[in-house]
């Protein structure tokens, strides 16, 4: 209980506050500018955060992303441009109805059902994270081996593109993260005698690189190409909502509750959450013949599986450091810079953070009513936000907070390098986000690995003595095996 | 732009092969037949496994009728106006790089967001307005508040001497 209160009292503090506030404007514009996504505006609030105490760090984090989920949905709807990734599932369901004259209808319903998923998220993340903490206490480094195991695995699963390429961004990442000193003897490798690369790869510049500038460097190549917005004034727009709720109440649990547990699965995210609970309301539907022509029924259920998903991806992150998507992968590395290792002992030694990232989670949704209302509002003005500006002013910043990660140029080498890299990857159909879950997740992988072969004496067969051990080894050997299937089925005949 | 699935599967096992030859140089851990090199090894065994199962499928692909070209540049990297609007992203990092240290942040900031403005077609009044502000913003937040030592170079150096 006092835990509770000390969790209040480090929220409710001017400085605090006033951080989640710039915070959700940030949010809000990022996420309701078609080319910058919650993932991007995460990169780029992580050097500004780096310089705060943990609580306005994770406050900043937290907000910006529940407000950027939602305002996706804007654009999606007035220009059928998502705004980011997440809102891309029903796009054009939201544009059909817009030009059905609905255009109110849609973002009352993608703003309150936004929060009403996002808060369901959270209630999940509440319960949910200290029961698995408990069980968690008790895990050895078998089975956190085979957990970071499981939790790659999931990202290449669920991840929409070729599995093999997936496999292959993994490692790649893996390999990535072995630059540097070696977790176990402490022994230099891959740094050809170079003082930086012994510190190893830092990985807010890498981000930075891979999610921020290889998207730039798409977006400058098409920056001349604008979207036809719609013509339609936004007045009431909560008109209606009472209607829809009474209609859709049992697609806004099914969609929350999915978008819980796919923002759970390590690896998977919003974007991922939202077409999978667009096609469950399809599938469920009494009148699937609508979907597309401007139906409500979808965008209920996958507006507030995506902000619920938000929730459920901190689960993994907090209890296991497993992020459950790349904003909680960028979320883990800023706990470790902060000296808070993410983990069960987390909510031992220091429930009182534990709490403040609950109660932010609450305040981020609650604050969305108004500021989303007001974003809504000032929509077209926030729209027309010429990119020809915002693109150098976005990449000038990405250079000062790189540099800003290591206080010398080798943050802007990193960024480059890996920005180019990571545009190179996605135009050969290789997915990125594996990348970055390997980096962060290839230390935890390799000491864990390699505390248990020494453990074990060199034995495999000692990874499957605990039982929890041995369960998740089977589970892991059984998604391998599909996995491969998988692979194999897809190769062409010939 | 786009290299064939063979192509690229060849460059990454190229990389995997020289993984595993740098690895060879690393010591075992005393009393143990493995050391730092165990897990790179698996990793580099992984990218050659994937790059394998890549190919190979290319292969089919190809023996099926559907080959693929070494190298295919889309359409829009054709136009030269937006390839060099590509390449400005890459080539302003590379210039802040070149220039900061001896010009200094404040200047080279300014020149790097100037360049862009003009060649993206913002109005030179809009540009050179918002070009000083942002400059100062970062300056002010990062340099100021912040305390991150952003290049000093000939500006600073000028302004307040040493």
């Amino acid at each position: 209980m006092s835990a509770l209160v000390a969790a209040f009292g480090l929220i409710f503090d001017p400085f605090v506050l006033m951080v989640i506030a710039f915070s959700a404007v940030f949010g809000l514009f990022v996420g309701a500018m078609p080319g910058l996504t919650a993932t991007m505006a995460t990169a780029l609030l992580v050097p500004v955060t780096f310089f705060m105490s943990p609580v306005p760090a994770l406050g900043a984090i937290v907000t910006a992303t529940t407000m950027a989920i939602f305002a996706g949905d804007i654009p999606a709807a007035m220009l059928r441009m998502p705004g980011t990734p997440a809102s891309a599932a029903y796009t054009d369901e939201s544009f059909a109805m817009a030009k059905k004259g609905q255009l109110e209808l849609n973002l009352g319903v993608n703003l309150v059902f936004s929060v009403v998923g996002g808060l369901i998220g959270v209630a999940f993340l509440i319960a949910g994270a200290p029961l698995l903490a408990e069980i968690a206490i008790n895990f050895s480094s078998f089975e956190y081996f085979w957990l970071a195991c499981l939790g790659l695995l999931c990202a290449i699963m669920i991840g929409t593109g070729d599995p093999v390429k997936g496999f292959l961004s993994l490692f790649i990442g893996l390999a990535i993260g072995c630059i540097g000193i070696d977790p176990a003897a402490g022994f230099p490798r891959f740094t050809f005698g170079n003082v930086d690369l012994m510190s190893g790869i830092n990985f807010i510049p890498t981000m930075i690189g891979v999610f921020a500038v290889s998207e730039l460097m798409r977006g400058a190549g098409s920056i001349d190409e604008v979207g036809h917005m719609v013509q339609e004034k936004v007045g009431a727009l909560f008109r209606g909502i009472g209607e829809v709720t009474r209609k859709y109440w049992r697609n806004v649990i099914r969609g929350s509750i999915i978008g819980t547990a796919i923002g759970a699965l390590p690896g998977a995210g919003a974007d991922i959450a939202a077409w999978v609970s667009y096609a469950m309301a399809k599938k469920f539907s009494k009148e699937p013949e609508k979907f597309g022509t401007g139906h409500i029924e979808g965008v209920v259920e996958s507006t507030s599986s995506n902000n619920a998903a938000l929730g459920g991806a901190w689960i993994p992150a907090l209890v296991f450091g497993i992020p459950g998507d790349s904003i909680t992968a960028i979320v883990i590395g800023v706990l470790y810079m902060k000296g808070m290792n993410p983990g069960p002992t987390v909510f031992l030694q220091n429930p009182q953070l534990i709490y403040a990232v609950f109660i932010i989670f609450i305040l981020a949704n609650l604050l969305m009513l108004p500021l989303g209302y007001a974003a809504i509002r000032g929509a077209r003005r926030l729209l027309s936000v010429p990119k020809n500006i915002l693109l150098p002013v976005i990449l000038l910043f990405c250079i000062v907070g790189s540099f800003a990660m290591t206080n010398s140029p080798y943050g802007i080498v990193l960024m480059l390098i890996f920005g180019v890299f990571g545009w190179f990857l996605e135009e050969h159909g290789v997915p990125v986000a594996p990348l970055i879950l390997g980096l962060v997740l290839g230390e935890l992988l390799e000491s864990s690995f390699m505390t248990s072969m020494i453990k074990s004496d060199g034995s495999l067969l000692g990874f499957f003595n605990r039982p929890i051990a041995a369960v998740l080894g089977v589970a892991n050997i059984a998604i391998w095996a599909m996995v491969l299937w998988k692979a194999w089925r897809g190769r062409p005949a010939g | 732009m786009r290299l064939s699935d063979t192509l690229l599967a060849a460059i990454f096992l190229a990389l995997a092969a020289a993984i595993f030859a740098m690895t060879t140089t690393f010591p075992a851990f005393p009393g143990q037949k493995y050391g730092p090199d165990l897990f790179p090894r698996i990793l580099a065994a992984g990218i050659a496994g994937c790059c394998l199962l890549i190919m190979l499928r290319a292969h089919g692909r190809a023996r099926a009728g559907h080959a693929e070209h070494w190298l295919t540049i889309d359409a829009a990297l054709r136009d030269p106006k937006r390839l060099i609007s590509f390449l400005l992203v890459p080539g302003g990092i590379v210039f802040y790089l070149v220039a900061a240290d001896r010009l200094g942040f404040i200047p080279t900031a300014f020149l790097l967001l100037m360049g862009l403005f003009i060649w993206f077609g913002v109005r030179l009044g809009m540009a050179l307005a918002v070009a000083v502000v942002a400059t100062g913003l970062m300056q002010w937040f990062f340099g100021t508040l912040m305390r991150v030592p952003l290049p000093r170079g000939l500006f600073m150096q000028l302004l307040y001497g040493g």
